[in-house]
């Protein structure tokens, strides 16, 4: 297969089916859109591409910048897109909250502007929200900006209108399924697939998941934030219902691990938000049914995501010589020097005196002739075993000697036989008059 | 009646403690508000010291020393003020008249931190009595020199207050404060500073924000770690950080409550459900053909993570200049840490009552309750707090279970309602009957009363315990040794 361009292999995704093992439905044929195919991996390359392409032309020229409120999937089209077009591309947001994404977007040579939270003390007069402030900066004609507005921009429901809707029609040999789920973000990809379908066949049954509300799912609105979306009709779907990201990280997982699609928590959401809603169809069917559900990009920019709600998944072995596995006993024997000491020890065996502050405050002061390890850097050096001669003496020292002491007692542990730890660290140090330097 | 229990859309405030022992006691309010009228302000002066105490362990968990310094504004109280001074806490202050009222409470100079606008009057007392000044501007450093060089005082201790902090990685937009330095323009501070060396002692560098977002006070805080690192290679040598308040609290006791109120006002902006506010208000919200558009402009009434919580959430926030948390850094360095929070120190610590005048119904199918006092006594509307007063009945409770009423005050004003939010109450009051605006010290007691239209304003009390008792006596009254006659 060849192309002249990048952007020519939008769309066109193949449409896949899930094993019936694996969804345990009986009468009803399951497959996924898989989106995640699309170049710039979700099906936002396909809303971006629609929004824009047609002003490119001239734009660089004219000095715009790309501007959308996104802090996902068309920030990440649209940043390549942008790039690719000699235009620069700047994302307004207030949930950047996946920081494999603003890590890409940033990599990607967007700008991200995060919005303020909310005032603490709140002046009701003021109506001056900054969304709204920054909404009317960036639409204002000849600002410069060439804003997609995918909240509202009908060309984001019409990509899907003349892409993935047809394409999910002709891979089902002509006939729409009887249903069809999506989760929803800007509601384009929702609205312009079950527009098509409607019109090929008005009994399709069309399924709108939104995030549980205060729960968070990256991509999507919860039930309130769906009413603030220009392009969501109500009307759109005949139920719209609520989905946690406890489900939809069960449903990615089953993605992922047993249908070899790696999905992102959306595509898992949808996953899990249709077996749930057909379940119940399914118990009473007699004849076959056909569904389809999407799969909107992919797992790899959603790993802290998972870290933080399913730590477990991500376990791994207990490393050797870990301050976290000392014991009550071991702690309290470890040996210590308070300052006056300390300073005679010094003067007699010249031990080496670790600093396990960070290089910032040790830079600005610290205790003549000492070096810097910081501590969670000294605690990775441990774990492959003593890195120095335990015939030389060694002094720890931190801010209050808490930190200093565990490492004293993880090096006795792992048979040093003079370390210290400085009782009270370097603030007991400087309280008794003792010098600092900085060099 | 099925119907009207579903329309019931509660927000029930956060009680706990102390408040809700003395809330509970409804024949020891009715005689209170009998004796001394309606509106009454009521404070907790030993809630107070519990919830500085409560920030001193997040100080202690993360090893830090450094100043608690109430922000007096939240409240005028002298009780609750007497109260701080008494456990050893400090004070943020913000004029001339908030000085003079903490250093007749007792509070030690190194204790009081001057901070806002300040007159010269103000600085001179400041400077006078030694107390720290938290700058905002070079110009009034200057002139704060000039004040101890022409009176000949003594050196005074010194905050610089910055704002407009770079941010690395993405932009964090931060909304502009018309207070401090900007901190990506600091030469002309050290510059002061270095000048009049011999008469200003600068102690540290300081922000305020006000907002809730814990990105934008993060990246703060690092920008002040790099002033303070900056200040020191210019010769200076300051020890102390002040991350001023903001802290929050949170007002309602369920936060499903929370969400379901503001997912009906949305339904209620887009017209499919009847309005929960007055007018169909839509505190920010409005219907743009069928979307919504526009910001909810009121306080986050729910907050998982508010006070003690938040400064703690904040201590373990990563920097994003130095990747290790912030609180760590700060300890790094050796330097205090000072807050100035407000409103989160007086979590559960008051309640204003006021008395039920007047019920009746509005010819639109509303009830209308009309109370003695209005929308100055208890600030819920001026500060976009949004909760449910507790109902406290004189006598029977009336029959016919929750009823959701609007709450209009004693001014000979359309505008004046206690809060445009409808409120709901377990069952309709009546006349005589009190209304208690659970912790309410924080920003929402007294902080605009005035005495519009003659009518009276609020009373305050302090109420502490006596054994299983409840006692009070006027706040202006009320000192640390209060009722302990016993324990000398
Ligand atoms: C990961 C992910 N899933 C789902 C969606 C929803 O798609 P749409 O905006 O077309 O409703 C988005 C859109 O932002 C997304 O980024
Ligand atoms: C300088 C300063 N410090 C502290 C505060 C207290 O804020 P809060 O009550 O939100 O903690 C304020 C409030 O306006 C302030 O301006």
């Amino acid at each position: 297969m060849r192309y002249d361009s990048v952007t020519d292999m939008i769309g066109d995704t193949p449409l896949v089916r899930i094993d019936a093992a694996v969804h345990g439905l009986r009468n009803i044929d399951l497959y996924a859109k898989m989106e995640l195919f699309n170049p710039f991996g979700s099906v936002k390359d396909r809303a971006a591409w629609n929004m824009v392409r047609h002003r490119l032309p001239g734009a660089a020229g004219r000095g715009e910048t790309v501007v959308e409120l996104s802090s996902g999937n068309t920030a990440k089209a649209l940043a390549v897109i942008a790039g690719m077009h000699g235009l620069p591309f700047r994302s307004v947001t207030n949930r950047m909250r996946v920081p494999e994404i603003k890590d890409l977007l940033l990599l990607l040579g967007a700008q991200i502007d995060e919005l303020p939270g909310r005032s603490e003390c709140l002046d009701p007069t003021d109506t001056d929200d900054p969304l709204t402030r920054m909404y009317h900066a960036v639409s204002a004609d000849g600002a410069g900006y060439l804003h997609t507005d995918q909240y509202f921009n009908d060309l984001n429901v019409q990509a899907h209108v003349h892409g993935t809707g047809p394409e999910i029609i002709a891979d089902l040999d002509g006939r729409a399924p009887d249903y069809f789920i999506a989760c929803v973000g800007t509601a384009g990809s929702s609205s312009g697939v079950a527009r098509v379908l409607r019109a090929h066949d008005p009994a399709v049954t069309v399924v709108g998941l939104v995030a549980e509300k205060s729960d968070f799912i990256p991509g999507i609105r919860d039930i309130d934030e769906v009413h603030e979306v220009g392009l969501f009709d109500p009307g759109t779907y005949d139920v719209i219902e609520a989905i946690s990201s406890d489900e939809a990280i069960d449903g990615l997982l089953t993605l992922v691990r047993r249908c070899g699609t790696l999905a992102g928590p959306t595509g898992g959401g949808a996953y899990q938000g249709a077996v749930r809603y057909l379940r119940g169809i399914d118990a009473g069917l007699t004849g076959r049914r056909t569904a389809v559900f999407i799969v909107c990009d992919r797992v790899e920019s959603y790993l802290s995501y998972l870290r933080d709600r399913r730590p477990e998944l991500f376990r791994q072995p207990a490393r050797a010589n870990s301050v976290h596995s000392l014991t009550g006993d071991e702690l309290a024997a470890a040996p210590t020097l308070d300052v006056a000491a300390a300073q005679a020890w010094i003067d007699a065996e010249q031990p080496l005196i670790v600093d396990l502050r960070s290089p910032f405050a040790y830079r600005a002061l610290h205790i003549d002739r000492s070096i810097n390890i910081v501590d969670d850097r000294f605690g990775e050096m441990l774990h492959g075993g003593l890195p120095f001669s335990r015939r030389q003496p060694v002094l720890l020292v931190c801010p209050v000697g808490e930190k200093s002491a565990r490492y004293a007692a993880l090096l006795t542990r792992m048979g040093h036989p003079d370390v210290r730890s400085l009782t009270g660290g370097v603030i007991a140090w400087r309280d008794a008059g003792a010098t600092l330097v900085r060099d | 009646m099925t119907r009207g229990v579903r329309l019931v859309r509660y927000l029930q405030p956060r009680v706990e403690g102390d408040l809700r022992s003395l809330l509970d006691d409804h024949p020891w309010l009715h005689q209170v508000a009998g004796a001394l009228g309606s509106p009454l302000n009521l404070v907790l002066p030993d809630q107070v010291a519990r919830n500085a105490e409560r920030f001193r362990e997040v100080y202690r968990a993360h090893h830090l020393s450094g100043g608690i310094y109430f922000a007096h504004k939240a409240n005028r109280s002298s009780a609750l003020i007497r109260a701080l001074a008494g456990v050893g806490g400090g004070a943020d202050v913000a004029s001339l008249g908030e000085l003079q009222h903490v250093l007749a409470a007792g509070f030690a100079p190194e204790r009081i931190m001057a901070t806002g606008p300040k007159s010269r009057e103000y600085l001179w007392l400041a400077a006078r009595a030694g107390v720290i000044v938290n700058a905002d501007s070079v110009t009034e450093l200057s002139d704060l020199a000039g004040i101890v060089a022409a009176h000949a005082l003594p050196r005074v201790r010194v905050m610089a207050r910055l704002s407009g902090f770079a941010t690395t990685g993405t932009t964090v937009l931060s909304r502009a404060s018309r207070f401090g330095t900007p901190a990506t323009g600091t030469a002309p501070l050290w510059d002061v500073l270095a000048e009049h060396r011999d008469r200003l002692d600068l102690l540290g560098v300081a922000y305020h924000l006000d907002t809730v977002g814990l990105p934008e006070k993060a990246a703060a805080l690092d920008g002040c770690l790099s002033a303070m690192d900056d200040a020191g290679r210019h010769g200076l040598n300051p020890r102390a950080i002040d991350i001023g308040g903001g802290f929050g609290m949170n007002y309602l006791a369920d936060a499903g409550e929370w969400e379901s109120w503001t997912s009906e006002l949305t339904a209620a902006v887009l017209g499919r459900r009847p309005p929960l506010t007055w007018n169909g208000h839509g505190y920010g919200l409005r219907n743009e053909g069928g979307t919504v558009r526009g910001t909810l402009g009121v306080y986050p009434a729910h907050r998982t993570v508010a006070g003690p919580d938040y400064l703690d959430r904040l201590l373990r926030t990563e920097s994003t200049a130095h990747r290790r948390p912030l609180g760590e850094l700060v300890l790094d360095h050796l330097y205090e840490l000072y807050v100035e929070p407000g409103r989160a120190l007086l979590d559960q610590c008051g309640a204003v009552l006021l008395r039920v005048e007047d019920v009746g119904d509005d010819g639109r199918g509303e009830t209308l309750v009309r109370v003695a006092g209005n929308g100055t006594d208890v600030g819920l509307e001026q500060h976009g707090v949004l909760m449910d007063p507790l109902l406290v009945p004189r006598g029977t409770p009336a029959p016919g279970g929750p009823a959701g009423v609007y709450l209009t005050g004693n001014l000979c004003l359309e505008a004046d309602l206690i809060t445009r939010r409808k409120v709901f109450l377990p069952s309709r009051p009546q006349p005589g009957d009190l209304l208690a605006f659970a912790n309410t010290a924080g920003y929402l007691m007294d902080f605009s009363a005035g005495a519009a239209l003659m009518q009276p304003t609020a009373r305050t009390i302090a109420a502490y315990r006596s054994g299983d008792a409840w006692r009070w006596c006027l706040d202006d009254r009320y000192w640390p040794v209060t009722g302990r006659e016993g324990t000398r």
